[in-house]
Order: structure tokens, then C-alpha cells, then sequence
């Protein structure tokens, strides 16, 4: 890293004594421990699926499938196929969380270079490109999304794709926004007359003043990002149809719904749970960072 | 720059966006890997159909004529005919439309119900009971999927009440008690994570305004601490909560299409679902142009009615 920020250390561009401010926040505050808790919990449990999922998500117990039941073999239950509710919901944590990781990272990487260099070179760059993004934001994701499955058929990267779409404008909005404000600061004007290059200046100088933001609204997007994951799994047009996902389990739950509730509710659980956790915690990165936003407190 | 310029600047600004995105459209469309009739068709179609088919569809044409009647026909209101049903695109939409209206629009009004008072309350309530209920409750609500508030619902209130029918829907036209009994739940469902967003909005945007100079001094000056709240306060507040209107009608139609499956109501949202089930591409690529439509002069509207309340809002220069 170039840019000099006195006698700061720095990593990835944000100030350490940011970070500092960042545990003081997390750990001062009960609801962003619980939200960095569960999330850990979660992200742990779809990692380690394999070693610690009681059942092969997969295996039909035809015993059990006429009657899906609650039980101490199966805490959580067992879906119409006889198959163990706790074991899919771990399975389906890899796809959920890995889907919103996978979607907000390319919407992130596309949105924030759209960003940085239509603010950084301004002009007609910044009005071709911006334009571009209304574009892009004029589109209901729903219905891109709908459009994907309806051309290329289901399928995780169809998925991935649309939901990244819906999130490019958010993050190139926001980058532009606050190149904007650091184009015109000494050190960046210093960069320049040292002769560094536009591209050199973007990335060294630029992006790391500007990532605390982009932090918080990647944490946002993710929340809202296995929140579309679900909607679509649901609509039997995510992922496909075999694969256990939060949403999908909730889907074929949906026809049980009167003599085995537990299907409809325990995924729902385990999303509202991750997607709380997530907010919770993005609210206290906010806040550590002082970043201003959507209902951010004041 | 001039009110009457900047108005048909961005009226012209919205109309290329809307060019665009049917531009994208039709290329997505045409973009299909394989032959859109055989599709249509299913693997064993006869050539004679097939070609049919594809002439019905326009495929036989070169790709600039098909192009120049895309747009053309898009100009006239023309969105084409079903492959399914033999409808056109446009009415089978404003069949579909009523159900997906009438749960968004109750929808809308109970978010708007809860949330204004609860985001005051929590706001001129700040760090008491209030204020963590308020918060937490509006945390809770956008951490949840519609669809799954919408089982929740169904399970408790749909089961307990039976007065709440817990399937299908039941047009206006058929009395309102009706209607509103089959709308509520599925309402209810599609409100509840917008008025958790609204709740929050309207409390920070509150409490900023709240520490303003001129609240200090409408209350030095001896009015009452209502008037000061209500007249003031809440006018200012709820500007900036309006702006993101148009913004959250893309969240909330994602939400109405995922409770009509658990509502059983056939709406748009079912539409587009059968839709797809059945490879019928007009009807999905009618669908987008339409929502985005809505989407983009929804949005038009809303600045300029954001413009028209707010007088020290500039128009024209930056973004």
C-alpha cells in the first residue's frame, strides 16, 4: 500500500484503529455478538455438512416417507421423501450462503469498477457508464432471473447471475459516490503529479478510502441476496429442483403444509436466524465505520 | 435549467431506458440456445409445425425486420399473443393484474400504517422500551421472506380465524368484505418486511431532523411539542422516505409473486410462473417490459413529485 496515512496501520486499505473501533463495536454490543455468533455457526455448519450432517441428505427412509414425522432419530423431521430435514437444511446452508457469497461478490467486483472509473475519469465516461447502470437498475430482478431460467434453464450460475445483476447498480452508485469525494484530495492529486497511472491511482490510492462503505453495503446485499436465493428456490426457478436449498425445502414443504408443518417452518427459521445475524451485524460495521445509509442509526 | 426542461429531460431519459431494456430483451430472447419453436413445440414436433410456428413467431424473418416489428409493434402496445392460450400478451396481463394490485396496494397500506407511527414513536422514544420494540420488531421483519411470513400466517391466523379464507382470491367486484377477507393475510405477508424497512427509514430519517435548528427554534418559540412534532418534524421527515417508494416496489413485487404460489391466488406472479413452466416466451418477455415500464415512470413520478414538495431540490446539474 502506497498511500501514507501517518503513523496508522493499515489492512486491505482500512485503518487498523477502524478495526479496533470494530471489536470495541462487536463485542460491546449484545446484538452484533449474536449476529456474528449465528452467522459463524452457520457458515461452520455448511462448511463441515459432511462431517457433522446426521444422515446422507439424499437417503429415503420408505418407513417413514408416508408419514413425515418429528422424532429423536430426526429432531427436525423428515421431508415427503423420507429424507432427514436437519441434514438438507445443512446441505442446503452450502447453497444458500454460497449463492448470496458467489452473487454479491461479482455484483461487488462489476458494480464498484463501473463505479470507480466513471467517477474517476468523469465526463462523458461518467455519463455513458451511468446510464448503463440505470439501465441495469431498470430491469425487476425477479423477472431477470425469471428470463435466465426461462432461456438457459436452471442451474446455479443462472441463479448467481441474475441475483449479481440486481446488484450492480447498488455497489457502482455507491463507489462513484465516494470516488467523487477522494478525486479531488492532496494525496491523490500528489499520486498524479508523481506520476503514477490512472489505474494505479483507482486501485492504491482510491479503492482503499473508499472500502469502508462498500464493506457495509456487501454485508447488506449478502442478507438481502439468501433472501432472493430463497424467493427463487421457492418458485421452483432457483437452483435445481433436486438440490436441497433453504428455499427449495420450503417450497416442497408448501403441498405438506397440513400434516407436516415443520417442513414449511424450520428452513424459514434458519433464514430469518442468518439473515438477522447478517443485518444485526452489518448495523454494528456501520456504525463502526461511520458509515451513513439506509436506516443506519444516526 | 428550466422545470418544463428538465421534466421532458428525464421523461426522454426514461423513454431510452425503456428502448434499451426492450433492445435487451429482444436479444436475450433470440439468444435462446436451440430452436425457440422446437421449445415451444417439444422434441418431436413436425417440420411443418415447427415452421408454423416459427413464422408465427416472426423467426422466419431476417433479424433486422424482426427488430424493426419488435419495436413497432412495442410502440402500438402490441406485446403479441400467447403461445399457450392465443391471448394476447397485454390481456393476459390485465386479467392477471387485479389479485397482484389489489395485495400490493393493502400491502403498501399496512406497511404505511405500522411503520410511520413506529418509526416516530421509536425515534422521539430514543434508547427507551419503546424505541428496542420498534427496532427489533422492524429487524425482524426484513430478515424474513414474504412467502415464509405468508406460511406463518396461513398456519396461525388462517387456522384460528376461519372467517379468513386461507386460499384463492375474490374480485372487488364481488363486495368488499370478501375481497379484503382474501387479500388481508396475502397483504399482511408482502407488508410486513416494507413496513420494517419504512419503520427504520423513518426513524433515522426523524431523528435527524428532530436535531434541526429550526425544530430548536419552533419549540423556543412556544409552540406546542405536537405541533412542533407533527407540522415540522413529521413533514421533513417523511421526505426522504418517499424517494425510495419506487425502489422498494421491485422488493415488494418480488414478494407478492412468491405469497400468490402460497396463497393459491391467481395473479401475475402465477402467470409468470405457469409461464415459464410452459416455455411460453411472449408472455415472459411481455412481462418484463411491462414491469420495467412501471418501474422506470414510477420512479419519474416519484422525483418529480420529490421536486414539486421540496423547492430547494435543484433540477438539472448532477445526479
Amino acid at each position: 500500500m502506497s498511500t501514507d496515512y501517518g503513523d496508522a496501520d493499515t489492512f486491505f486499505g482500512v485503518r487498523l484503529d477502524r478495526f479496533e473501533r470494530l471489536y470495541e463495536a462487536v463485542a460491546g454490543d449484545y446484538k452484533a455478538t449474536f449476529g456474528l455468533v449465528t452467522v459463524t455457526l452457520f457458515v461452520l455448519a455448511a462448511i463441515f455438512a459432511p462431517e457433522l450432517a446426521p444422515y446422507d441428505p439424499m437417503a429415503q427412509e420408505y418407513a417413514i416417507m408416508q408419514a413425515p414425522s418429528l422424532s429423536s432419530a430426526h429432531p427436525l423431521g423428515t421431508d415427503s421423501f423420507g429424507r432427514d430435514l436437519l441434514s438438507r437444511m445443512m446441505y442446503g446452508a452450502r447453497v444458500s450462503l454460497g449463492v448470496s457469497l458467489g452473487a454479491v461478490t461479482i455484483g461487488a467486483v462489476v458494480g464498484v469498477s463501473l463505479g470507480v472509473v466513471a467517477g474517476y475519469f468523469g465526463g462523458w465516461v461518467d455519463d455513458a457508464l451511468m446510464r448503463f447502470v440505470d439501465v441495469l437498475w431498470a430491469f425487476p430482478w425477479l423477472l431477470v432471473a425469471i428470463m435466465l431460467v426461462a432461456i438457459f434453464g436452471q442451474g446455479v450460475w443462472n441463479v448467481i447471475a441474475a441475483i449479481a445483476f440486481a446488484y450492480i447498480d447498488d455497489f457502482a452508485r455507491l463507489a462513484r459516490g465516494e470516488v467523487l469525494s477522494i478525486r479531488e484530495e492532496e494525496f491523490v492529486l500528489a499520486a498524479k503529479n508523481i506520476g503514477l497511472g490512472d489505474l494505479g491511482i483507482m486501485t492504491e490510492e482510491v479503492l482503499p478510502n473508499a472500502v469502508a462503505p462498500l464493506i457495509v453495503q456487501f454485508t447488506v446485499l449478502i442478507a438481502r441476496a439468501i433472501l432472493a436465493e430463497s424467493t427463487l428456490s421457492f418458485l421452483g426457478i432457483g437452483v435445481k429442483p433436486t438440490t436441497p436449498t433453504w428455499g427449495a425445502l420450503l417450497g416442497q414443504g408448501r403441498s405438506l403444509i397440513g400434516q407436516a408443518w415443520w417442513i414449511s417452518i424450520v428452513p424459514g427459521v434458519a433464514i430469518v436466524i442468518t439473515v438477522l445475524g447478517i443485518n444485526l451485524f452489518g448495523d454494528a460495521l456501520r456504525d463502526a465505520f461511520d458509515v451513513r445509509g439506509e436506516g443506519g442509526s444516526p | 435549467m428550466g422545470v418544463k426542461r428538465y421534466v421532458a429531460k428525464r421523461t426522454l431519459q426514461a423513454i431510452g431506458v425503456v428502448y434499451v431494456v426492450a433492445t435487451a430483451v429482444f436479444v436475450a430472447v433470440r439468444s435462446v440456445p436451440g430452436d425457440p419453436a422446437r421449445l415451444v413445440l417439444g422434441g418431436n414436433a413436425e417440420p411443418d409445425e415447427l415452421a408454423a410456428v416459427r413464422a408465427e413467431l416472426g423467426l422466419d424473418q431476417p433479424i433486422h425486420v424482426q427488430y424493426y416489428r419488435w419495436m413497432a409493434d412495442l410502440a402500438r402496445g402490441d406485446l403479441g399473443d400467447s403461445i399457450y392460450t392465443g391471448q394476447s400478451v397485454g390481456a393476459s396481463i390485465a386479467n392477471a393484474a387485479e389479485p397482484t394490485l389489489s395485495i400490493g396496494l393493502v400491502g403498501i397500506t399496512i406497511a404505511i400504517l405500522i411503520a410511520i407511527p413506529a418509526g416516530i414513536v421509536s425515534a422521539t422514544r430514543r434508547d427507551r422500551w419503546e424505541d428496542y420494540v420498534a427496532t427489533g420488531v422492524a429487524f425482524l421483519g426484513i430478515s424474513m421472506p414474504s412467502f415464509w411470513i405468508g406460511i406463518v400466517l396461513l398456519l396461525t391466523v388462517g387456522t384460528a380465524v376461519p372467517a379468513i379464507p386461507s386460499f384463492g382470491y375474490a374480485s372487488i367486484s364481488e363486495g368488499v368484505v370478501p375481497w379484503l377477507s382474501h387479500v388481508i393475510l396475502p397483504a399482511a405477508a408482502v407488508g410486513l418486511p416494507y413496513a420494517g424497512i419504512i419503520t427504520r427509514m423513518t426513524r433515522s430519517s426523524m431523528l435527524e431532523v428532530l436535531s434541526e435548528d429550526y425544530m430548536q427554534t419552533a419549540r423556543a418559540k412556544g409552540l406546542p411539542p405536537r405541533l412542533v412534532l407533527f407540522k415540522h418534524g413529521l413533514q421533513n421527515a417523511l421526505m426522504p422516505v418517499v424517494t425510495v417508494a419506487g425502489i422498494l416496489f421491485a422488493l415488494l413485487l418480488g414478494g407478492i409473486v412468491a405469497v400468490e404460489m402460497v396463497f393459491g391466488v391467481q395473479g401475475f406472479g402465477r402467470l409468470l410462473i405457469r409461464s415459464i413452466e410452459r416455455q411460453d416466451f411472449p408472455i415472459v418477455q411481455g412481462s418484463v417490459i411491462v414491469v420495467s415500464i412501471i418501474f422506470v415512470f414510477m420512479n419519474l413520478f416519484v422525483d418529480l413529485l420529490y421536486m414539486s414538495i421540496n423547492p430547494k431540490i435543484k433540477y438539472g446539474g448532477g445526479a
